[in-house]
């Protein structure tokens, strides 16, 4: 029938347009792989894009498998358009390094840190190497000399 | 270091990718991608902005202690204190394959070199060089500079060689010679200077030498974002990149 096939065809397209808009930023955007201008700022353009793009195709999906009925494969299909839009909400640099999160502080004779360990200061405050070595942002609030706050974003 | 604050508004970054060996940051308010190294904003709305570079130190956390002795020192986030790195971690990674190869000078692409870019000039300082000189006095763009290795043996500052206080065309380079008790001593106005610049006393005393940003980096990643450094090689000789 006329709308079994189009409803196929819209399907297919919405899985692969669904997996495009996960995978290709991903693809782009990874360690050790060197990246060029151009293709960095095509990842960051589907990137832009990637969550409105993911929820039409998880609708158009739906849509699709209701005209189609639940098949075995059409199910699968549009369960695996639904995982990526899921999917392409979790942000995976911060599943690997998690956030620190609003840092705490803890006085000089409280902290447990052998000398020689490094740390990133400015003024008074002190960020261990070790910590934000992993953490890669910390975003922060300082005093600056004239009292007044800054807010920093420490990044290594 | 950057300061978070851009047109008034105060932007909440998150980790969004690895770029280069370097990272990008989104900011939550905005939705615009910055890259880490630059502090600049390369997509989004805010793209072309630049953040607001804070200087900073990275010292070993002893020597800290004696200039900061009531300063305050992040706590590790428990759940996630078995993922941190080892404190000999910058040891592990020489060996580690880099995306870029820039095999020139003589140079390894996992050496850490300290990056100085002012006064027109992007200049990179071998880190072990500087570590076994312990006082470098050079020059970057239009200025003398040194680079001073503190009595931790593992801290570096850079500063300035002149007087503080005076304009460029004013100013007299000041010759600066390590004591054995890791302080400077001027020739001009014979004073001591410590670690954080400043001297304690002769002609100098109460004065500080302005500080300038030296950043710690793997060559490959300065050679990279400063395509026209020039590399030290030891006194008096200039080799471009």
């Amino acid at each position: 029938m006329h709308s079994r096939r189009s409803a196929l065809f819209l399907l297919f397209v919405s899985l692969a347009v669904a997996l495009f808009f996960l995978v290709y930023p991903l693809y782009v955007i990874r360690p050790f792989r060197h990246q060029g201008a151009q293709e960095l700022h095509a990842a960051l353009f589907v990137l832009h894009w990637q969550h409105v793009v993911e929820l039409v195709c998880a609708a158009a999906a739906l849509i699709a498998l209701a005209v189609l009925r639940l098949r075995i494969r059409t199910t699968i299909v549009t369960a695996l358009v639904l995982i990526c839009a899921a999917l392409s909400f979790v942000n995976i640099f911060e599943v690997m390094f998690h956030p620190a999160g609003a840092p705490a502080f803890q006085y000089v004779r409280d902290t447990k840190l052998d000398g020689d360990e490094k740390v990133l200061a400015v003024n008074a405050r002190a960020y261990p190497i070790r910590s934000i070595s992993y953490h890669h942002i910390v975003n922060d609030r300082i005093v600056n000399e004239t009292g007044g706050g800054v807010p920093i974003a420490v990044t290594y | 270091m950057w300061g978070r604050s851009v047109g008034g508004v105060t932007l909440t970054f998150h980790l969004a990718g690895i770029n280069n060996q370097n990272f990008l940051m989104r900011d939550a308010e905005t939705g615009t991608y910055w890259q880490q190294i630059s502090g600049r904003a390369i997509s989004g709305p805010l793209a072309g902005k630049q953040l607001t570079l804070i200087p900073s130190d990275e010292l070993t956390f002893a020597l800290w202690k004696t200039e900061q002795p009531a300063g305050m020192v992040m706590k590790d986030v428990a759940d996630f204190v078995d993922d941190y790195s080892a404190k000999d971690w910058d040891v592990k990674m020489k060996s580690e394959p880099t995306v870029l190869n820039f095999p020139e000078h003589g140079l390894a692409n996992r050496d850490v070199m300290l990056g100085v870019t002012a006064f027109g000039e992007s200049r990179a300082f071998p880190h072990a060089r500087v570590l076994a000189e312990k006082l470098v006095a050079d020059r970057v763009g239009s200025e003398e500079i040194i680079l001073l290795v503190g009595p931790d043996n593992q801290s570096v500052r850079a500063f300035r060689a002149a007087i503080p206080g005076a304009t460029s065309t004013g100013d007299i380079p000041l010759e600066f010679f390590r004591t054995p008790d890791g302080m400077m001593i001027d020739t001009q106005t014979g004073s001591h200077w410590n670690f954080k610049g400043c001297a304690i006393d002769g002609k100098s005393k109460g004065a500080c030498l302005e500080r300038i940003e030296a950043i710690k980096d793997y060559w490959f990643d300065w050679r990279q974002y400063h395509p026209g450094t020039t590399i030290y090689t030891g006194s008096g000789q200039r080799r471009h990149g």
